[in-house]
C-alpha cells in the first residue's frame, strides 16, 4: 500500500514538473504575423495550430486540418472541430483566412512566412478553407506546417497546446486542454545567450535540457543522456569569384578538418545539397585548376563565431600547402548579412538552416531566393524547376547536376545537434529539432 | 562643451542610421524590472563605498588587500557565483548578478574614492579624528554627484557580463541586443540616457 502511494506521489509530482530550458536570444513578443526567428518559431508552435504539421520522420500529418482533398491547382483543407483559442474563442475558418492575408498584404510580415504563401489563393470554403497556388502541391503541405493560425485581428492569439505567460526574462508555457493532450505541465524558458552558463546550467541541473557547445571531450553529468540530432542546417561558403575557389575549398574540407575536430557538433559536409534531404552527394563537375587564380583569398564569416573561425583557421593551413594565403576576415554578423544581401563580397562563410523539404534548396537558385547572394542564373532553370512535382523524382538530379556545373555556393559543415536531457523526460528528436515536429512536446512524458 | 555636444549628436545619428541588417524580429519590451533592481543595486555600491571610504580614508588606496581584490576580473565573479551557487537553491538570477557585481565593482569604486579624497596630514589628522571625519564628509559630498554620473554608465554596462552567464535580461543586455537586432530608435533611446548623464555630469563639473 505504503509502496503504490510513494508511487503515485511520485508520478503525480512529476506530471507537474516544468521542463526548464533556455532562449538564446529573446524571442520579442508572440506574433504569428510578424514573428520571426529560432526562439519566435519555438514559441509559436507551442502556442499555435499550423493546418498541417510534419512528424518526425519529415512527412506531412494532420493538425489543424483532419483532413485534406486534392483540388484543380490546390487543396481544401477541412478543419478539425472544436478547436479553440488560448482566450477561448472557438477557431473559425475565417480566422485562417486572416491570417493567411495579413501575412501577404503587411509589409512587415515575416519574410519566409510571405515566401510560403506567394502567390497562393485562399478562400473559406464551408467548414474548411481551399487553397491554390502553383506550387508544387506536395511542397504547399509541407510549408503551410510553418504557419500557425492566429485569432483574427489577435496576432498574438494562438491556439496551440501551451499558453504562454511572459514576465521580465521568463517565458512560461503552461498545458491547455488540447487535441494533441500534451503529456507535460508546461516550459520554463529563461534567457541564457552564454554557451558556458548553459553547460553550468545543465551541470547543476537547472535546466531540463540545453545544447552542448561544440567542444570535444564533454560529457553528460549525472542524471542526464545525450541525443544526436542530425539537422538541415549546414555552413556555407557563397562566391562571388565564380565556382574555381569552390573547387579547391571542396578538396580542402575533406583534408583540412581531423576527426572529432568539433567534437560530434559538426562534420565536413560530403556534397553541394544537404544530405539530410535526402540528395546523394555530388560534386563539382570539373578538376581544380593547377594554378590558382589569386594568391590570396579573403573569407569573410560572422564575428563570434567560434566554429566558423576554427574551420576557417583549419582551411587555412591546408590552402597555405597549396600556396594560397587564405584570409578570414570577421565581420560583425549585422553587416556580414547587409553585404551578402548586398552581393559586396567575394567569399561569404554563414551558417544556414534549410527548411525540411527539398525544395528548400531553390533558394540558392531563385531569382532573389533567400540565399541566392551571388545572383545565381541559369537559362534551363525555370524549365526544370517546373518539373519538381515529387521529392526524388528524375529533374532534381538533373537540376543538382545543372547547379554542380556552376554552383555559387558550397556547403562546408553538416551540423549534427547535441543535446542533453533529463534521464526522466522522454522526447522525441527529429531533424527539425525537438519543438518544430507534431505532435513534438505534446508528447514528451516524465517517467519515474 | 560644444564639441562634446556635437560628437553626441553625431553618436545619436549613427545609432539612427547603423549599417547592417538583422534578419531577425523586433525584441521584447524594455525590462523595467531588472533596470530599477539593478539602479538600486547601484545604489546600493554608492552607499556602501561612501562608508567604507569615510571610514578608513585615503590610505584605504595605497593597500595591497584592494589591489589583489581589484585585479579579480568580472568574469570570474560571474563564473564562481555560477559554481558556487547551491544547486538545490535552483537557478541564481539576479541575486547571484548583485552579488557578483558587488564584489566586481567595490574595490575600483573604493579606489577611486580613496584615491581623490585630499591628503589628511599633517592637517586635518593633527587636530584630531573629529576633524579628520568632518574633512571626509565634505569632501565626499562635493564628489558624489560627479562620481555617480561619471561611473554610472560604466557599472550598467558593466553588468553585460554577469547578466549572459546568469541568464538575467536586464538593462546592459538589453543595449547590446537592440545593436545586434538593429533596433534603430531603441539604440538612440540609449544614447541619448548616455548624452544626458554626460550633461549632467559637465554641469556639475562647472
Amino acid at each position: 500500500m505504503r509502496l503504490m502511494v510513494f508511487l503515485m506521489a511520485t508520478c503525480l509530482s512529476l506530471a507537474a514538473q516544468m521542463v526548464q530550458e533556455s532562449f538564446a536570444v529573446d524571442p520579442g513578443p508572440l506574433d504569428f504575423i510578424r514573428g520571426d526567428g529560432q526562439e519566435q518559431i519555438i514559441l509559436q508552435m507551442l502556442t499555435g495550430d499550423a493546418l498541417t504539421g510534419v512528424s518526425a520522420s519529415g512527412q506531412p500529418v494532420a493538425r489543424l486540418a483532419l483532413d485534406w482533398k486534392k483540388r484543380p491547382g490546390g487543396w481544401c483543407f477541412t478543419l478539425r472541430p472544436g478547436v479553440r483559442f488560448a482566450d477561448g474563442t472557438p477557431l473559425t475558418p475565417e480566422d485562417v483566412v486572416w491570417t493567411f492575408r495579413e501575412i501577404q498584404n503587411c509589409p512587415r510580415a515575416s519574410l519566409s512566412k510571405r515566401t510560403y504563401l506567394a502567390e497562393v489563393r485562399i478562400t473559406a470554403e464551408g467548414d474548411g478553407v481551399r487553397l491554390e497556388t502553383p506550387k508544387p502541391l506536395s511542397r504547399l503541405l509541407l510549408e503551410l506546417a510553418r504557419l500557425p493560425v492566429a485569432r483574427r485581428q489577435h496576432p498574438g492569439v494562438g491556439s496551440g497546446p501551451f499558453a504562454l505567460e511572459t514576465q521580465g526574462g521568463t517565458w512560461t508555457l503552461r498545458a491547455r486542454p488540447h487535441f494533441l493532450r500534451p503529456r507535460i505541465a508546461g516550459f520554463h524558458f529563461r534567457l541564457i545567450p552564454d554557451g558556458q552558463a548553459i553547460l553550468q546550467n545543465l551541470r547543476k541541473g537547472w535546466l531540463t535540457l540545453g545544447t552542448v557547445p561544440p567542444r570535444p571531450g564533454l560529457n553528460p553529468p549525472p542524471g542526464y543522456r545525450e541525443i544526436h540530432q542530425p539537422t538541415h542546417a549546414q555552413l556555407l561558403l557563397f562566391s562571388r569569384l565564380g565556382s574555381a575557389p569552390l573547387k579547391h575549398f571542396e578538396v580542402w574540407r575533406r583534408e583540412a578538418i581531423p576527426d572529432n575536430f568539433f567534437g560530434a557538433q559538426a562534420r565536413p559536409s560530403g556534397g553541394l545539397w544537404p544530405e539530410s534531404l535526402g540528395f546523394p552527394p555530388c560534386a563539382i563537375q570539373g578538376a581544380p585548376g593547377r594554378g590558382l587564380p589569386s594568391p590570396r583569398w579573403e573569407v569573410c564569416y560572422a564575428a563570434g563565431d567560434e566554429l566558423a573561425g576554427r574551420l576557417l583557421l583549419a582551411l587555412r593551413e591546408r590552402a597555405r600547402q597549396d600556396g594560397t594565403d587564405l584570409v578570414p576576415v570577421p565581420v560583425e554578423p549585422g553587416l556580414l548579412l547587409e553585404r551578402l544581401v548586398r552581393g559586396g563580397f567575394g567569399l561569404a562563410c554563414a551558417m544556414n538552416l534549410f527548411e525540411p523539404h527539398p525544395w528548400s534548396v531553390l533558394d540558392y537558385m531563385e531569382p532573389g531566393g533567400a540565399l541566392n547572394f551571388c545572383r545565381w542564373q541559369h537559362p534551363r532553370y525555370r524549365e526544370l524547376a517546373g518539373q519538381l512535382k515529387e521529392p526524388g523524382s528524375p529533374p532534381w538530379a538533373q537540376l543538382q547536376a545543372l547547379w554542380a556545373s556552376q554552383p555559387g555556393a558550397l556547403p562546408l559543415l553538416d551540423f549534427t545537434s547535441v543535446i542533453w536531457v533529463d534521464r526522466r523526460l522522454e522526447v522525441i528528436p527529429s531533424a527539425l529539432g525537438l519543438y518544430l515536429t507534431t505532435p513534438g512536446p505534446s508528447a514528451w512524458i516524465w517517467t519515474p | 562643451m560644444s564639441k562634446g555636444l556635437g560628437v553626441w549628436a553625431l553618436a545619436l545619428l549613427l545609432g539612427v542610421l547603423i549599417p547592417g541588417t538583422s534578419r531577425g524580429h523586433a525584441l521584447g519590451p524594455f525590462p523595467w524590472l531588472v533596470t530599477a533592481l539593478t539602479l538600486g543595486l547601484c545604489l546600493a555600491l554608492a552607499a556602501t563605498t561612501l562608508f567604507l571610504v569615510e571610514r578608513l580614508g585615503p590610505v584605504l588606496a595605497a593597500r595591497p588587500p584592494l589591489a589583489l581584490w581589484e585585479a579579480i576580473p568580472d568574469l570570474l565573479w560571474g563564473a564562481l557565483a555560477l559554481v558556487c551557487w547551491p544547486a538545490a537553491w535552483g537557478p541564481p538570477g539576479f541575486p547571484a548578478l548583485a552579488l557578483a557585481f558587488l564584489l566586481a565593482a567595490l574595490p575600483g569604486e573604493l579606489r577611486w574614492l580613496a584615491q581623490t579624497l585630499p591628503r589628511e596630514s599633517p592637517f586635518p589628522a593633527a587636530w584630531g579624528p573629529r576633524a579628520i571625519r568632518i574633512s571626509r564628509r565634505l569632501a565626499l559630498r562635493s564628489l558624489l554627484p560627479r562620481w555617480l554620473l561619471a561611473r554610472l554608465p560604466l557599472w550598467i554596462t558593466a553588468t553585460l557580463i554577469l547578466e549572459r552567464m546568469l541568464g538575467v535580461r536586464g538593462p546592459s543586455s538589453d543595449w547590446m541586443m537592440r545593436l545586434a537586432f538593429r533596433d534603430h530608435w531603441g539604440v538612440a533611446c540609449w544614447i541619448l540616457g548616455f548624452a544626458l548623464l554626460w550633461v549632467l555630469l559637465q554641469r556639475e563639473g562647472a
